[in-house]
């Protein structure tokens, strides 16, 4: 199985360096995967993820992502790699002052899609995560779980290779946690897109035993 | 309303600016005509024995322009009044030839007293009037207005240069979530500032309309009003359209540099996203 992402003595730092987060990281992830990031508040759990979209720069090692090399990767290379990812983000990262409907396809639009392709692919997404009525709301006039099943929308507009969740479901409900769960596994599933979500715990209603990995004192195990 | 007052204040200093730029360009034409009518009416008289002509008066000093003989006969006829006849030619003959002398341009005052000692170096002449006193009270009142005008014209910059720097931190406010999302989905500069560019762009034509009126209502009832009387004679000094171009490019540049500013300001702040 092709490597979507490969660490390899990964030292991720703030601060220039004085501030060590991740130390000598060594995984490698396929495509298709789900995996799941576990650890404890403040081990580097987004910090891990933000190195994966380009936010934070390796200090040391390699981390590849999608082909590229995250150290020496170019402003216009980081922009192309973001648009063939999906992020999600636990305070959904919408923009307030675009409709539901804008927002799904903000990928769509950064790739510069024909109007007709957006609306086509508003609504397949917005149905897909039953937000078909709230289509010209604004992101403040939904609930949170409305709020993040537009955000995995928005993930998933482009059909990703990756998809990186940064604890998607840490302010929501158990039944709104239960649908979001139900959409990023879907998409393992039926796009054949890498899944990794960082989470402090794994929810329960998950019955497959899916790849997971600990962050613990600055280190990455997986579990087996 | 809130977006009214947030084009308003960045239509304000750029008005400002613009109306700046208006009046360095008005007053330079209006500087360059007033030396100009100072140059012309502004000679320096000189008394002397030799012939003096252009060519060899240029030769001492570059600043002098031209040189002319004034007819002494008027001169002469009141010197020669009384005189026996046999006298008058003795007095004719020894009597120095009178020139005035125009200058190049308004030159300042210790220019003025170097052409004097040069023209005094002149073999044969005799005396050199330059009018110092009237020229000095003329040219100081120059000076004073021009540099007061240049003095208020760089406040009035800087003051505006200063709000519109204020109003970019409120816009980097406002649109930082949205350029920072889009950034994160890999947006390029451009289209994450496509907002930005769009509003900026029409403030800056709005201030350029708003310019247009201003100095299209001075230049159009300029002899109405008091303050640019002066002017009504002279009424090609104010607006030209020419002055148009420079203000368009003018805002654009500012808009350009506002919205590039305010982009760059929110990608560095992006790591703490």
């Amino acid at each position: 199985m092709a490597s979507v992402i490969r660490a390899e003595n990964l030292t991720l730092a703030y601060d220039n360096g004085k501030h060590p987060i991740i130390v000598n990281a060594n995984f490698s992830i396929g495509q298709g995967e789900f995996i799941f990031i576990t650890g404890p508040s403040g081990s580097g759990k987004s910090t891990l993820l933000k190195s994966m979209y380009g936010q934070l720069k390796p200090n040391k090692g390699k981390l590849n992502v999608g082909g590229h090399d995250m150290s020496k990767i170019s402003n216009h290379q980081l922009l192309q790699l973001r648009r063939n990812l999906g992020i999600v983000f636990q305070d959904y990262k919408l923009i307030n002052e675009w409709t539901v409907e804008k927002n799904v396809v903000l990928p769509l639009i950064i790739t510069g899609y024909s109007m007709d392709v957006q609306k086509v692919q508003a609504e397949k997404l917005l149905a897909h995560v039953k937000l078909s009525e709230h289509k010209d709301k604004y992101p403040m006039e939904l609930s949170g779980g409305e709020q993040q099943r537009v955000g995995v929308a928005r993930a998933l507009s482009k059909n990703p290779f990756l998809i990186l969740a940064d604890e998607p479901t840490g302010n929501l409900d158990e039944f709104s946690s239960g649908v979001v769960w139900d959409l990023l596994e879907n998409a393992c599933d039926q796009l054949n897109a890498t899944v990794l979500v960082v989470t402090h715990k794994i929810p329960t209603i998950f019955n497959i035993n899916y790849r997971h990995f600990i962050i613990e004192n600055g280190g990455v195990h997986e579990v087996h | 309303m809130k977006s009214i007052k947030d084009h308003f204040m960045f239509i304000l200093p750029l008005l400002a600016v613009l109306i700046g730029i208006e009046f360095v360009l008005i007053f330079n034409r209006i500087t360059t005509s007033y030396e100009q009518k100072l140059k012309n009416d502004y000679a320096i008289l000189v008394s002397s024995k030799k012939e003096l002509t252009t060519p060899f008066l240029r030769s001492i000093d570059s600043k002098i322009d031209s040189v002319t003989k004034i007819n002494r006969n008027r001169i002469a006829s009141e010197v020669i009044k009384g005189v026996e006849k046999d006298n008058i030619e003795t007095i004719l003959k020894n009597m120095p030839q009178f020139y005035r002398v125009h200058l190049t341009d308004y030159v300042g005052l210790d220019r003025l007293k170097k052409v004097k000692k040069e023209l005094m170096s002149i073999n044969g002449v005799l005396s050199v009037e330059t009018f110092y006193q009237s020229y000095e009270s003329r040219y100081s009142l120059f000076s004073l207005i021009k540099n007061s005008l240049n003095i208020f014209i760089t406040i009035l910059f800087v003051v505006s240069l200063l709000l519109i720097v204020k109003q970019m931190e409120v816009w980097q406010l406002g649109h930082k979530n949205r350029m920072r999302i889009m950034e994160i989905f890999g947006a390029p500069l451009m289209l994450r500032s496509g907002v930005l560019f769009k509003m900026a762009f029409i403030d800056a034509i709005i201030a350029t309309i708003l310019n247009l009126i201003i100095f299209m209502y001075i230049k159009t009832n300029g002899e109405h009003i008091d303050s640019v009387k002066f002017l009504k004679d002279n009424s090609g000094l104010l607006f030209q359209l020419s002055d148009l171009f420079i203000w368009i490019i003018t805002s654009l540049v500012i808009v350009f540099i506002s919205v590039l500013f305010v982009a760059f300001k929110t990608s560095e702040d992006n790591n703490d996203f």
